[in-house]
């Protein structure tokens, strides 16, 4: 069975896709108090990631979660280079484990703190 | 017939205080000793901490596992292994025991009869009288056996655990050498902040509901910052009570060696008082306070020790929702409610843990799960709203991720005031949730100080 994968936007991300095709993309969670883009990720490429990162899991609403933050970042980058929510986005992500490898191993020692 | 429901005595009859609150009498059973030992935390095979025993010695002696008085001798912990109970017949979870290595039994050179002195950071801090001194011969199978197996527990173990589940790991690390007896605290350590603020230890949350007027308290365990969702469950479970709604609601926090990817005690505990803070629960139903333990994650067996803490601290009611204390999946998602409705026999329960012989008297109140409803517009219930294709849920895993990126969360999935605790703290550790270096500076720092005492 497809699995989803969700991409929270802030008011950041929000900019940088305002006026493409993926404005019309945004979903809402929580009453619209959360914007994301929710991917639909068929089983081969599912498989792939999850095998790409050990700590990757199916919760219970069928979502990939517990992934790198890094794998979080790269696919919003992929989604709007690909200016799609498409395979194409996860095709780009997968292309750049190695990468995200990287950065996840710093993940479990720092992890910028956000200023409000 | 009084539909009125009283207070719970302690489990066990009576609560076990076992702390010399005279310094001099403090001084003079210490200069009795035989031999001192510092206390050292006990570590996994990659050398993190998993656990501290300090930690039990004051859940001991401060009356928060009564009736255990100490150290476990051979024989109580094969009773608890096979039947989940003291040799004095009263239902207990887990092996508690003072384990060290040969070599440093050769190095103090004690024997039975001899009273140890403990230290911890340096102080003098509890004693042991050694009753027994006992060999575990195989740790591995001693953590099998503690929680169980797939073939001896079917009814609730769905698979064998490993080197994944804190618990087994715990007691898969234990020292081979096992000196049981009864422990005494014989300087008071002090609490560091934020802890401070919320030490009830029974006696004193007992005598604090006193002061509130409150005769029922429902308590609500936690190892977590709440959640918007933890904070309808405390509200709605507190419906129940008697004639009327619980008259107050007790957050428990377990404080100690957590998993990665827990949020750290610090913002676990402030966190908490936060809802209070800010109103959500008005902060005369409601009271924040800690356990010192190390989990285990043993789900049904850990809301068995659950019960009993929070009996002995006057509670008398518990909420229970499902995977309760549970990592991974190795138990069945509702083995805690099954426990408290109708037994699990395999470990020793043909009926609820509350029916048996030399049972516990909290009662239950097992809850299903919150959700948010975009149709229903708020925080529904699952058994409520019938809205399931759209509901959203509270899942942690979502909710740690969202953190993790730095997102400003929703009103809707955390209060404000219970958000800027997680900042608080994730700039003070560079981290919002445990890792190996947080564990391995609070195993150094723990909770607490303990004064000078020269003897």
């Amino acid at each position: 069975m497809a699995k989803s994968i969700a991409v929270l936007l802030d008011d950041k991300r929000l900019a940088k896709v305002k006026g493409t095709d993926l404005e019309a993309k945004v979903d809402v969670m929580f009453g619209g108090q959360l914007s994301c883009f929710i991917l639909e990720i068929d089983d081969d490429h599912a498989k792939d990631v999850m095998d790409a990162f050990h700590t990757a899991r199916v919760d219970s609403r069928g979502f990939i979660t517990d992934v790198p933050i890094a794998f979080n970042r790269v696919l919003f980058e992929e989604i709007a280079k690909a200016k799609s929510l498409g395979t194409k986005a996860i095709d780009g992500v997968l292309g750049r484990v190695e990468e995200i490898k990287d950065l996840a191993a710093k993940e479990s020692e720092y992890l910028p703190c956000p200023e409000f | 017939m009084s539909v009125l429901i009283p207070r719970p005595a302690p489990h066990g009859g009576r609560l076990e205080e076992r702390v010399v609150h005279d310094r001099e009498l403090g001084k003079k059973l210490a200069k009795g000793c035989a031999a001192s030992f510092d206390i050292r935390a006990t570590l996994d095979e990659n050398g993190v901490p998993v656990r501290n025993v300090y930690r039990e010695i004051m859940s001991i002696c401060y009356g928060f596992f009564s009736p255990v008085e100490g150290s476990m001798k051979k024989a109580e912990v094969e009773r608890i292994l096979k039947e989940r109970r003291l040799l004095n017949e009263w239902v207990f979870p887990y092996p508690l025991v003072f384990d060290i290595t040969e070599e440093e039994l050769k190095d103090l050179g004690v024997t039975v009869g001899d009273r140890l002195l403990l230290r911890l950071k340096g102080k003098p801090f509890a004693i042991l009288d050694i009753d027994e001194i006992w060999r575990i011969d195989d740790p591995e199978d001693l953590a099998h056996r503690t929680f169980g197996t797939p073939e001896a527990n079917p009814e609730v173990v769905n698979e064998p655990f490993n080197a994944k589940m804190p618990g087994w790991v715990i007691y898969k690390n234990l020292s081979p050498v096992v000196l049981a007896g009864k422990y005494r605290i014989i300087n008071e350590p002090t609490f560091l902040p934020p802890f401070d603020k919320f030490w009830y230890p029974p006696l004193k949350s007992r005598a604090e509901y006193d002061r509130r007027g409150w005769r029922t308290v429902i308590n609500h365990q936690t190892r977590n910052v709440p959640h918007v969702g933890h904070e309808f469950l405390m509200k709605d479970a507190a419906y129940t009570g008697d004639l009327e709604p619980c008259h107050g609601i007790q957050v428990n926090a377990i404080i100690g060696v957590k998993r990665p990817g827990d949020y750290p005690d610090e913002a676990i505990i402030e966190g908490h008082a936060a809802v209070n803070e800010g109103g959500y629960i008005k902060p005369e139903r409601h009271i924040v306070t800690f356990t010192l333990w190390d989990m285990r994650y043993g789900n049904p067996l850990e809301s068995m020790l659950h019960g009993i803490i929070r009996q002995n601290m006057g509670c008398t009611h518990h909420m229970f929702g499902r995977d309760h204390a549970a990592v991974g999946e190795y138990y069945d998602m509702y083995a805690t409610q099954t426990l408290w409705s109708k037994g699990i026999p395999s470990y020793g329960f043909p009926d609820a843990i509350t029916e048996v012989p030399y049972g516990l008297h909290i009662r239950p109140q097992n809850m299903r799960e919150f959700w948010y409803c975009p149709v229903c517009n708020e925080i529904a219930y699952s058994e409520c709203c019938g809205h399931t294709k759209e509901k959203q849920k509270f899942s942690g895993s979502f909710v740690r991720g969202m953190v993790a990126e730095g997102l400003f969360p929703p009103k809707v999935i955390f209060r404000p005031e219970v958000y800027k605790v997680i900042v608080k703290w994730w700039k003070h550790f560079d981290y919002p949730f445990c890792n190996p270096k947080y564990v391995k500076e609070k195993e150094q720092r723990l909770e607490v100080d303990l004064p000078d005492m020269d003897i």
